[in-house]
């Protein structure tokens, strides 16, 4: 099962995050080299040899030019990246008008209930997590809440969490992408087994689903 | 008379433990403060290395989950209210009134006040680790419902919301006296713009603190009403709303952040000139970003919560992003401070660097989490685990242990060791990088926070023995700290009054101060009045 190697997108939705990864990891990389260098040269250039303190080095204190250009330049990067975010997270959050299967997600102290509309219903146990099947290329809405305390579903090869917040449900679509059995778990601290509260998801062809899901009709 | 000089004819106060435990004296209620806060610290990182070990290998049994969650919880609250913060406020009560050249705080009963309501409100938290049921468990965000008590039963979480609730108290009434010392208790000269760096950043400090903690305290009184006296703000079942408790959590929470990262700031603002020789770059540029930093963390505690799907993420996505702006202003500022200087690497500047070059990542994770298609990944990870680390550990950590070598002298009257201090730095530095950097990885990978466990696949392994490596070499780095405190104390070699040639008025006085602080004071000119009068050939102005 995936879920707990580097992550590889599994939805439509993960390929638009996977990208905000790439780029604010790329530009956090570069400006960390860069603001890392000129720490580190700084140290070693002038740095003091021996024991003797010699004369005192210039005492210059402010330079205004430099201050607003070091003020505007970052000002002017973080505006980009907040327009780039933006634009992805109205992406990855669009609910469709209508989806072609909806699931309503129950979390709770310790475990999860897949509650397909129109059927059927998967209960998994403590020692057997329930699975999430999902039809391929298809919408699936997922209508999230908890019945107890504050949980969280997250699939890391969706790149994706929602909480799960009792008296709070809220909604969010996946097109799974790619076919394959997920790992998911829960990612907010919910008590004694959060540990162990997994879950894994598989995603089938829509033929297969179709199977799948008349065969446990009841 | 001036103030100054009616002190200097005031009894000597007792010397031996009574006059500690009744001082009203801010050096001994700073001192009391930090060494209280190094003493939480060692627990709470005993703790951390039990929790490290227990996630040394996966599906080990070491702890119990039960205990597991303890610990974390222990960890967490303690590092957070016990430690970074306390400490920091031991230090301003220590340098506040010494730098701005006065002879105490505002408020001597009402400082010592706060210092023992802080040093119950602690053993209060702990001594929940004795009642049947263990301390509380549930995490130092406490996040209702998981905290009511339907489901935490315990009278573990009751003791850590009283706990808790005397230490945001005794910390509102220290940040009106430092506001308080630092607008009316400036000596002669001393005007608002030759303020120290440091204080500076301990009245924004104090600002964040008082529009902060009062919704800390508030939630908690919520919470305990919840719990015994048939409330239920926080209970669904009833009509109560579960993400109410985050709002009011993280509106103190993340201004808290920054409570525990300012006054950090400061104390690097004021060692890194010393050791370069030179004056602060840009003294306004840094000031004015303190506030604005202050100001703008005041907008984002949502960014706790984009994945509540209850926000409106791009509003506290956009504030987030802007505090990478004058958090820029003030690293190219400690760069400034450097450039072209006569940099000795001594250990508080080693420290200073070791901040630098940690917090940065820290800073750089934190504009990319501040992104919430990031977030949806990263949240609740062990990448937030990673995170915040490098701020409060390889930040504000690293600034403490500058902080205890710099002002050590001037607290105790003798130097740490060279020698020690510089291994306790490379072990820290070298422990604390392989510790958390794999933490990142981890939490890209899928490995949530705050599990006792971990199944036997992918890297989960390899990265959590690493960073449990990386735990003991720094549990290392801090038995180096602690023979450095004995033997530096038994060859009791006293120090003058500036032993590192530094700027500000604490080095004017003796070391350790007389209890009423100065005999006389240089003429205030500029920011660093201690140089301007060991250099008059280049002393700013005359009677300017």
């Amino acid at each position: 099962m995936h879920g707990q190697m580097w992550p590889s997108p599994a939805t439509a939705q993960a390929s638009v995050l996977a990208n905000d990864w790439l780029l604010f990891g790329t530009a956090g990389l570069a400006v960390a080299v860069i603001v890392w260098g000129l720490i580190l040269f700084s140290v070693f250039r002038w740095r003091r040899k021996g024991q003797t303190e010699g004369p005192l080095p210039p005492q210059f204190d402010s330079n205004n030019p430099l201050e607003i250009a070091w003020t505007a330049i970052p000002l002017l990067i973080v505006l980009a990246l907040f327009v780039y975010t933006y634009r992805a997270e109205a992406d990855v959050e669009r609910l469709a008008p209508k989806p072609d299967v909806i699931v309503d997600v129950n979390a709770y102290q310790w475990n999860w209930t897949f509650a397909y509309q129109g059927g059927p219903t998967v209960q998994g146990s403590f020692a057997d997590p329930p699975q999430l099947v999902l039809p391929l290329g298809e919408t699936v809405r997922i209508v999230l809440t908890s019945s107890d305390v504050d949980h969280a579903f997250w699939v890391p090869d969706f790149l994706f969490k929602r909480d799960a917040i009792p008296g709070h449900p809220t909604s969010f679509d996946l097109n799974p992408s790619k076919l394959g059995t997920y790992l998911g778990r829960c990612a907010e601290f919910c008590g004694f087994d959060h540990a162990l509260m997994d879950f894994s998801v598989r995603v089938v062809s829509s033929s297969d689903f179709n199977r799948w899901r008349s065969a446990h009709h009841t | 008379m001036s103030p100054i000089a009616e002190q200097a004819v005031a009894p000597p106060g007792r010397s031996d433990l009574l006059g500690w435990l009744t001082s009203t004296d801010h050096k001994r209620i700073g001192t009391l403060y930090v060494i209280t806060s190094l003493g939480f610290f060692l627990v709470a990182g005993a703790l951390a290395v039990v929790m490290r070990t227990q996630l040394a290998r996966p599906n080990s049994t070491l702890v119990s989950p039960h205990a597991f969650n303890q610990l974390f919880t222990l960890h967490g609250t303690a590092m957070i209210f016990l430690v970074v913060a306390p400490f920091a406020v031991g230090l301003a009560n220590f340098l506040i009134p010494l730098q701005i050249g006065a002879p105490d705080m505002a408020f001597p009963r009402l400082n010592a006040t706060s210092y023992w309501m802080f040093l119950f409100g602690g053993l209060t938290v702990f001594l929940g680790a004795l009642t049947s049921e263990g301390a509380a468990d549930s995490g130092w965000t406490a996040y209702a419902p998981l905290s009511e008590i339907k489901i935490s039963t315990g009278l573990g979480q009751d003791m850590w919301i009283v706990g808790v609730f005397l230490v945001s108290v005794a910390t509102i009434l220290t940040a009106i006296n430092f506001i308080t010392t630092t607008f009316i208790y400036r000596a002669p000269g001393m005007t608002m713009w030759r303020i120290p760096i440091f204080a500076w950043e301990m009245v924004a400090t104090s600002l964040l603190i008082f529009m902060a903690f009062p919704s800390l305290a508030a939630a908690l009184l919520l919470l305990f009403v919840d719990r015994h006296l048939g409330g239920h703000a926080f209970d669904p079942s009833y009509g109560g709303n579960a993400v109410l408790w985050q709002h009011l959590f993280w509106f103190f929470g993340h201004p808290e952040v920054y409570v525990l990262i300012l006054p950090y700031f400061g104390v690097v603002s004021e060692i890194i000139p010393v050791f370069s020789r030179k004056p602060i770059f840009g003294y306004t540029g840094l000031v004015i970003a303190a506030f604005a930093i202050a100001g703008l963390s005041m907008g984002v505690w949502a960014h706790h919560m984009f994945t509540t799907g209850a926000v409106d993420d791009p509003f506290f996505s956009f504030l987030s992003f802007m505090i990478a702006v004058p958090t820029g202003v003030k690293f190219f500022n400690w760069i400034g401070t450097m450039w072209r200087g006569s940099i000795s690497l001594a250990t508080p500047m080693l420290f200073c660097v070791g901040f630098l070059m940690n917090f940065l990542l820290g800073g750089v994770t934190g504009v990319m989490i501040a992104s919430p298609p990031i977030d949806f990944h990263a949240e609740d990870s062990y990448f937030i685990v990673a995170h915040m680390h490098y701020v409060l550990g390889g930040g504000s950590l690293f600034a403490i242990f500058a902080a205890l070598f710099f002002w050590w002298p001037k607290m105790f009257g003798v130097k740490l060791d060279e020698r020690l201090g510089k291994l306790c730095f490379w072990l820290l530095f070298v422990g604390f990088n392989v510790t958390f950097f794999p933490m990142h990885l981890l939490g890209i990978e899928g490995m949530p926070r705050r599990v006792f466990t971990y199944p036997d696949v992918g890297s989960f392994p390899l990265l959590n023995s690493l960073a449990t490596a990386g735990s003991y070499v720094m549990l290392a780095g801090v038995v180096a700290f602690a023979w450095n405190v004995v033997v530096s104390t038994r060859k009791r070699d006293p120090v003058g009054p500036d032993p590192w040639e530094a700027n500000s008025l604490e080095w004017w006085t003796s070391s350790p101060p007389p209890e009423h602080n100065f005999d006389d004071l240089p003429p205030i000119r500029s920011a660093r009045p201690v140089f301007d009068a060991h250099h008059p050939e280049i002393a700013k102005g005359g009677a300017g």
